[in-house]
């Protein structure tokens, strides 16, 4: 399976952090102090300046002045989240009450600071609503794996973090394309198993016999073919871990016998009378309902439940839209770097279009419409009509309108609750809604705000 | 005044920006007396305001609490006091000695 993730290539995570100050001693000083920090750094003298430099590039988060002539910090932020809502903006002021430090988090600002500002301040500040790993950008650890910059995808490797130390069972869910494997990885890296084998097997993809003898290995003789002793997968997994993609296609004849194995950690190959011990992690995965397959009985219960000790869902793109700026981006510098050319970049109407899409095919098709895309243009910006032609051109994925209304409306809300902290009264009023339609929308969607704060 | 230095740790990444950033404050307390001069509020008030948010972040404490205090004053209408702060800060420029660290 392909990596949908950068591993381990440092420029892939230096944020891109723009700061606007009309004092530029101001300005010299933070920007000194986040270059220092690993951030890549644009600085700008004024709000209009800063939506200049901000349009048709992907910041990460902007600190922004409050009080500036012209273009003052607020309306830059209402800007910005016009086309971005998702991106963090940090208020600075010296000179501001707390009315003012009131309206700028109800117009979704993500943190209200105050001048003098003091460097561990604003590095603490930047880091939280980044989400940005606590290492030093290129330091081996298991968020500087994964391209993202929401707190939903920093909630997960949080998750990930906590789970890779132990040995726990882990069932990891997640619509097809959106990189259970490179999770399950990830997670085995972070693990004390690391220096020991990860093995991956698609389980739909193998007949029953083969699949047997693939997992749990073969006798010479074992039956007419097996011409030679095989160890199998179990085995060559010893020490380390061992993922089993697909896992609800699996036949029920096999999962009777990996059941077994979970219980008494022994392998038995086809045709042995004799079992082994193994000591082997188990991460499964299934873009099926599971749940729906035990109650056909389809899937064994009890290996159901041994397999999702610690259940782990990966969100799908859509449901963080902001990560789809940088996956973007570093998708078009890996094709630059593969296929020797000049790196191409998106328009921003073209970025904008790709970003808001609804990508039932997630990470990997975003993947095939930004190759596609590099591969097509021939100058270096991609136009927004190449980018909805390409998208376009897979009619099985588009859908009706009324679905992509409810997806993004869905979104929209999601968006606003993270602004406004889960916080209904506030988020109704982002919205323009009162609370009682909020709150109907809301459970239209099965939102819960208590899941923002 | 006293001829004792005053010791300041600044962030070593910071360092080639503070011989510049000292020369401003000097220049910033030539304007200071000039508007003082011209009781020119308004002025003693943005100095004040920018010397407040500025100090700090450079890692000069004192030299925020003078702006701040310039600030308020001039912001109140009142120069009295004010001439105390400008030559705090003239003073506290003369004496402060920077370590990086």
């Amino acid at each position: 399976m392909e990596n949908y993730f950068p591993l381990d290539n440092k420029t892939d995570y230096t944020h891109k952090i723009v700061v606007v100050d009309d004092d530029d001693e101001i300005l010299v000083v933070m920007s000194k102090w986040l270059t220092a920090a690993g951030f890549d750094v644009v600085t700008a003298l004024s709000g209009s300046e800063a939506f200049e430099k901000i349009t048709g590039s992907a910041p990460s988060l902007v600190i922004t002045d409050l009080f500036m002539d012209g273009m003052n910090g607020l309306e830059l932020m209402s800007s910005l989240h016009k086309t971005n809502p998702m991106l963090p903006v940090i208020i600075l002021s010296g000179q501001a009450g707390i009315p003012d430090a009131v309206k700028a988090t109800h117009m979704g600002s993500a943190a209200f600071l105050t001048k003098p500002i003091e460097k561990i301040e604003l590095i603490e500040n930047v880091k939280r609503y980044l989400r940005r790993p606590s290492g030093k950008p290129g330091e081996h650890n298991f968020s500087d794996k994964i391209v993202y910059c929401s707190q939903l995808m920093a909630e997960r490797i949080e998750l990930a973090q906590l789970i890779a130390d132990s040995n726990v069972t882990i069932f990891i869910t997640g619509a097809t394309g959106t990189g259970k494997e490179v999770f399950a990885q990830a997670i085995h890296q972070a693990s004390p198993r690391k220096d020991k084998p990860f093995i991956a097997i698609n389980c739909g993809a193998i007949p029953e016999q083969l699949l047997e003898s693939e997992l749990f290995g073969h006798e010479k003789g074992a039956f007419s073919g097996a011409i030679a002793k095989h160890d199998g997968l179990f085995h060559a997994a010893n020490g380390g871990t061992l993922f089993l993609d697909e896992i609800g296609d699996m036949p029920l004849s096999l999962q009777v016998k990996l059941l077994r194995v979970l219980q008494d950690f022994e392998v038995r190959p086809v045709g042995s009378s004799k079992s082994y011990p193994v000591d082997v992690r188990i991460i499964s995965a299934s873009h099926r309902n599971i749940e729906e397959k035990v109650q056909l009985g389809e899937f064994r219960e009890d290996l159901y439940y041994r397999l999702k000790v610690v259940p782990f869902h990966i969100p799908a793109l859509s449901e963080r839209q902001e990560d789809t700026p940088l996956l973007i981006n570093h998708f078009l510098k890996r094709y630059a770097q593969d296929n020797h050319k000049t790196e191409k970049r998106f328009a921003p109407d073209a970025m904008q279009y790709l970003v808001s899409a609804p990508w039932p095919g997630n990470i990997r098709q975003l993947i095939n419409v930004v190759d596609i895309c590099a591969t097509l243009n021939k100058a270096d910006t991609i136009p927004l009509s190449l980018a909805r032609s390409v998208l376009q051109e897979k009619p099985g994925e588009i859908r009706t309108l009324k679905e992509a209304r409810r997806e993004f409306e869905k979104n929209y809300l999601i968006g606003v609750l993270r602004i406004a902290n889960g916080h209904v009264a506030n988020a109704a009023k982002i919205a323009d809604r009162n609370r009682t339609e909020f709150y109907k929308l809301l459970n239209q969607h099965n939102l819960n705000p208590a899941d923002f704060r | 005044m006293s001829p004792e230095k005053i010791v300041v740790s600044i962030d070593k990444d910071l360092e080639e920006l503070i011989p510049g950033f000292l020369n401003n404050r000097r220049k910033d307390v030539n304007l200071l007396n000039e508007a003082l001069a011209n009781n020119k509020l308004d002025t003693l008030k943005s100095i004040g305001h920018s010397l407040k948010g500025v100090g700090g972040g450079y890692g000069f404490h004192q030299l925020s609490a003078i702006g701040e205090a310039i600030e308020k004053k001039a912001k109140a209408g009142e120069t009295d006091g004010i001439p105390e702060l400008i030559s705090g800060m003239a003073d506290y420029l003369d004496r402060v000695k920077v370590v990086f660290e």
